[in-house]
């Protein structure tokens, strides 16, 4: 809208000029135009206040005339909005020391071009009131807006006047023209002549166009309403009755002008969206549209298309994966969280190297056991033999052949009776060594001499007897016994048949009774009273293993789910120790008495400290095959366990008289050399391993 | 001469060194003095043909002999350049090589059989070898295969055997030894030297001493032979009174014995004179080198000395290691040389102040070693035995074997010198083995 004006306004410049009428021609057609135009913007104005206030005076001023008929207050106000207009314009041109103060006086043009004059005459409200047209009105209109653009004359455009101070000319007018500057008046004359003339106070002086002009009496008024903030026309009521254009019959509720929640918006539109993506309506086209890959490289369409080189882009980061994410938040050195254990140079001595081998079985040797002092060795060996053998030397001093698979031979805990335990098939013997002097000799062949009256008196089952061929006792159990165990005293020994269980079992699908048998698979054999009895309580199931407590009375039963221990003096059940193993094949006893190791048939290695927990206080899964056999040494902090896949390992076992201290196990040494190995038993006194082998070897393990 | 030829032949790729041997033997092994000019890759087989060549060279029917040589105290037992590299001589100098018969076993004597294992050997007596077996029978070998004397007596194996009075050898008639044995007894025995029968002869004991109550592993005397001392399985070292010369004096039994009609043989007891306790386990070991002094070994793995007078231990080495065997020897029979549970034999010097670490270790041997004995003369000289079934002659001034013996096909059980120019050893193969024509200087 803005421009309209001002091409009139170029167009109605040459008032003064030659070709008025060429221009007011044009000025014709284009009022036309704009008519339109600003009807259109009229209905837009009304819309909003705002917009009216501000935009009309520009608009309605060339509304002035032709929509005069439409008379009331649009008119009027546009009137006051081309005042305004005008005045705007003076102010801007003139040097702003313009009267403030209200001015009393009428205008009077005195110089100046007269259509503005004339314009801005008194005839302001008899145009209203008239509101008729005429072509001399419509160029006073189109003077007044044309005002608005200041430079009628000049020409010269938006340049600094002091290009022209030295000029006689200030510049051009349309015809190009030099506009020559007027002729000043000495400083004293202009300034009596102020002094004379009482209206000197409007006057401005307009360099621009080289000219003074003298401002109106309205005009005046206008800017002192101006300055101080009020609407320009004296007529503008700011506050007119509100009219209310909408009609509110009909409409049941009122009509809210708040605008929607966003909240509502939202939620709203976003159900609509995921409804629509349930529904398909919206599809993602997430993938880039392919393009060939392929272009004729010489086609000049395309060329046209793709120009440079083809767009390259850069390699995504990649994804942070599981590593970036642990490196980020795990940064620790793995090495840092494994447990602090000892070096295994500072636990010598250990076990480390086969020296000494003792050649002699015929068979797979099943059991070993240590004399006490270190001297001697038994072993036993499926070849039915019993053989005795020296540790310096490797030379085997005696042999028993039994003529049954040896299933235990244990040396009397006592150096001074040294006598071997051995369980042979159905029997247990009980062999002297005559490693001893010759006093403790006859004080074992007293021991062993079984008075034959005695036997028959004893207990038919078992039978006490003597066996003059081996030299010893011969118990006859009625089942095959696999493990026999001497308690320290050297006095008492257990002995354990597991079939026995069977054979009960056996008996209960028979139906008879067989209560009387219920604990008959461990017995404890008296040697100096010669008797025999049942352990005191019941034992549930198959018991694979017992052992004496080092020191005190109790008594450990490994069964294939748990270890029971036992008081033999109170005669009950103290604890129960749950290895969580598959099954239990060897047990054995810290010489300190509160810790053992059980090893199972699937390979486990299971500590149990008694103080601590009846839960196993390590597994340590070290054996792929089955644990034949697990020991102690009796002073050093060592224990051992041998397994059918050929190894035996030495493990640091250290056991703290502090309680608070928990015991310190570290792996220390991987013994090969066997086939398989059934037994595995420490040198009392040196850190020495013997292990026996199914390869019919028993091998002695150094430091 | 063809070595001075080679030598010239070979300037081309090697270099010389200029040489003078030097020797303590007697003439006709001694070389010309004058230096001469060898190449410097020759080792000691070279250095020995080189000498041979001499030697040859100045007399027409010289039978060729293995040389040993020493440089600067060391053997060479790598090519002289290499030696003279490691050991930062300089090869421009004359270089003074010392040349001695190489120490190693020239003859392999006839085994003499035993019914068992040979667990002891004892060669200090120049005119005869004592052996104990595994069968309780002691005996005296006057030579290779020709058994003299048989000691009839132990109930258990013999385990140790020593001479009683090994200085008095040629004087006297009878010669006394004692023997160790499994049965927790000594014996001491007595039989004349020149009786020579085609039957050995069987003699017992004429003195029994009981007192330990586990086997005896071991057992010395003193140097002059007054009392022995024994180390057993009961962790105590004991000392006895032999009081051969007079007879029955301060003993507490005396029986006669009457033994299938023979001869009657008065038969007496004797008890520990002292008991040196400190052994927490077997005593394996016990030497008697001087008057004053016993050292003993244990499987505590430790090394004692004990002062007689005393009973107290002025001297406790810990080794590590369960100890077999031991002996005093060397530099002013000084040097502890002990051997044990492991395949190193170890040589102590107590003199040294400050330190009981091991000044030499040899560990050629693959297991346990069973026996250490030093050379009686010689301050370099050891023998050593092991279960891996090998004798080892070692000079403590290289730490390489001087000679393998391994003609036992069992564990070695026992070796000791004889007669200073052989080894004697028996084993687990029950056989006696004298190894002979070593020339220790």
């Amino acid at each position: 809208m803005g421009t309209n004006p001002r091409k009139e306004n170029d167009s109605d410049k040459p008032k003064n000029e030659t070709g008025k009428k060429k221009v007011q021609k044009l000025k014709a057609k284009n009022m036309e135009e704009t008519l339109k135009r600003i009807e259109e913007a009229e209905a837009a104005a009304d819309s909003s206040k705002i917009h009216r206030s501000f935009r009309v005076p520009t608009i309605v001023m060339m509304k002035y005339g032709s929509l005069s008929e439409d008379g009331g207050s649009v008119s009027e106000s546009g009137s006051d909005q081309s005042k305004l207009s005008e005045d705007e314009d003076v102010v801007q041109s003139s040097d702003g020391d313009n009267p403030t103060g209200a001015c009393d006086e009428d205008n009077d043009h005195s110089s100046g071009d007269g259509v503005i004059e004339a314009d801005d005459g008194d005839n302001y409200h008899g145009e209203d009131s008239h509101g008729e047209s005429d072509d001399s009105r419509e160029v006073v209109e189109e003077s007044d807006s044309s005002e608005d653009e200041v430079a009628p004359r000049n020409t010269v455009g938006n340049v600094p006047l002091e290009w022209y101070k030295d000029e006689e000319h200030i510049g051009y007018d349309l015809a190009g023209k030099k506009i020559k500057k007027k002729e000043r008046q000495s400083k004293l004359d202009s300034f009596l002549a102020s002094v004379d003339d009482s209206k000197n106070w409007r006057k401005i002086y307009d360099e621009y166009n080289d000219e003074e002009v003298e401002l109106t009496k309205d005009e005046t008024k206008l800017i002192g309403r101006l300055l101080k903030g009020k609407a320009p026309h004296a007529d503008f009521d700011p506050y007119a009755p509100y009219v209310d254009w909408f009609k509110w019959d009909g409409a049941k509720h009122p009509i809210s002008n708040a605008p929607e929640p966003k909240k509502t918006f939202h939620s709203f539109k976003v159900l609509r969206y995921v409804r629509a993506i349930r529904k398909g309506l919206i599809k993602f086209d997430d993938k880039p549209k392919e393009e060939s890959r392929l272009y004729a490289l010489w086609d000049d369409s395309s060329s046209a298309e793709r120009q440079g080189l083809a767009y390259i882009p850069a390699p995504k980061p990649k994804l942070p994966g599981v590593l970036a994410i642990r490196s980020q938040f795990i940064n620790i050195d793995p090495e840092s969280l494994k447990p602090k254990l000892p070096s295994r140079k500072d636990l010598k001595p250990y076990p480390t190297t086969c020296y000494l081998e003792y050649k002699g079985h015929k068979g797979p040797v099943m059991t070993i056991s240590t004399e006490p002092t270190g001297q001697w060795i038994a072993s036993g060996s499926k070849d039915g033999t019993v053989r005795i053998w020296e540790v310096e030397t490797g030379r085997c001093l005696r042999i028993w052949d039994l003529g049954e698979n040896i299933d235990q031979v244990a040396w009397n805990p006592l150096p001074e009776l040294p006598m071997l335990a051995v369980a042979a098939g159905h029997d247990v013997f009980i062999l002297n060594t005559r490693c001893g002097s010759d006093e403790q000799q006859k004080k074992i062949e007293e021991l062993l001499h079984v008075e034959p009256q005695m036997a028959t008196e004893d207990s038919g089952q078992y039978d006490w007897g003597q066996d003059d061929r081996h030299g010893g006792i011969r118990l006859k159990h009625f089942k095959t016994v696999t493990k026999v165990e001497w308690h320290r005293k050297g006095d008492y020994l257990s002995t354990l048949m597991p079939s026995d269980i069977l054979f009960r079992a056996m008996n209960a699908l028979i139906g008879s009774v067989c209560s009387i048998r219920e604990s008959r698979s461990v017995l404890i054999h008296q040697l100096s009273k010669r008797l025999t009895q049942r352990i005191p309580f019941k034992t549930k199931g198959i018991p694979v293993s017992t052992a004496f407590h080092p020191t005190r009375s109790i008594f450990f039963t490994a069964t294939k789910k748990d270890v029971r221990v036992y008081d033999l003096l109170k005669q009950k059940l103290i604890k129960k120790l749950e290895a969580g193993v598959r099954e239990i094949s060897s047990i054995a006893i810290h010489p300190g008495g509160d810790n053992a190791i059980v090893g199972s048939r699937d390979g486990k290695l299971c500590w149990f400290d008694m103080d601590l927990s009846s839960r196993p206080y390590r597994v340590l899964r070290c054996h792929p095959k089955d644990i034949t056999g697990v020991a102690y040494h009796r002073s050093y902090p060592l224990f051992a366990s041998c397994s059918d896949d050929c190894t035996t390992y030495v493990f640091h076992g250290m056991v703290y008289s502090d309680l608070n201290q928990n015991p310190l196990i570290v792996p220390l040494e991987i013994l090969r050399g066997h086939s398989r190995v059934m037994d595995c038993k420490f040198h009392p006194r040196q850190p020495w391993l013997f292990t026996a082998g199914a390869d019919s070897l028993i091998k002695l393990y150094c430091h | 001469m063809d070595i001075d030829e080679n030598g010239g032949a070979g300037d081309v790729s090697s270099r010389q060194v200029q040489v003078r041997f030097v020797t303590k033997l007697k003439p006709p092994y001694k070389v010309p003095q004058a230096s001469i000019s060898i190449p410097a890759n020759l080792t000691r087989f070279g250095l020995s043909a080189l000498v041979n060549n001499l030697l040859q060279a100045a007399n027409e029917d010289w039978n060729a002999e293995p040389f040993d040589f020493l440089i600067d105290g060391e053997l060479v037992r790598m090519s002289l350049e290499e030696f003279l590299l490691a050991k930062g001589i300089s090869a421009e100098k004359v270089l003074e090589i010392e040349y001695f018969k190489a120490v190693a076993p020239r003859k392999e004597e006839e085994p003499s059989l035993h019914d068992d294992w040979v667990s002891a050997v004892d060669g200090s007596n120049d005119g005869y070898i004592l052996t104990g077996c595994y069968d309780g029978f002691g005996r005296i070998w006057r030579a290779a295969g020709i058994c003299t004397h048989e000691l009839d007596g132990h109930s258990g194996p013999v385990t140790s055997v020593c001479n009683v009075m090994p200085k008095a050898a040629e004087s006297s008639i009878d010669q006394i030894v004692a023997t160790a044995s499994k049965d927790r007894t000594l014996r001491l025995w007595k039989f004349g030297v020149e009786e020579s029968l085609d039957q050995p002869k069987k003699i017992r004991a004429f003195k029994i001493l009981r007192g330990h109550t586990a086997a005896v592993q071991s057992i010395a005397a003193e140097p002059s032979g007054d009392m022995v001392c024994s180390g057993s399985w009961d962790c105590s070292v004991n000392l006895w009174n032999i009081n051969a010369s007079d007879s029955d004096g301060g003993l507490v039994s005396v029986k006669k014995r009457r033994k299938g009609g023979e001869d009657e043989e008065p038969q007496s007891e004797g008890e520990a004179l002292t008991t040196l306790v400190g052994h927490t386990q077997c005593v394996s070991s016990v030497v008697w080198p001087q008057r004053g002094t016993i050292y003993s070994a244990s499987w505590d793995h430790s090394v004692r000395r004990w002062d007689v007078e005393t009973g107290k231990d002025s001297l406790n080495i810990f080794c590590g290691k369960a100890i077999n065997c031991l002996d005093i020897g060397g530099e002013s029979s000084a040097l502890i040389a002990a051997g044990g549970s492991d395949p190193v034999i170890r040589i102590w010097d107590p003199r040294k102040p400050g330190t009981l670490s091991p000044i030499f270790q040899f560990s050629s041997h693959n297991s346990w070693i069973s026996s250490c004995k030093w050379h009686r003369k010689s301050w370099f000289h050891l023998v050593s035995a092991s279960y891996d079934g090998k004798v080892m002659l070692w000079d403590l001034r290289t730490a390489w074997p001087l000679a393998v013996i391994d003609t036992h096909k069992d564990k070695v059980l026992s070796a000791d010198w004889w007669k200073h120019d052989s080894v004697i050893s028996g084993g687990a193969d029950s056989k006696l083995r004298i190894s002979s024509g070593i020339s220790v200087q």
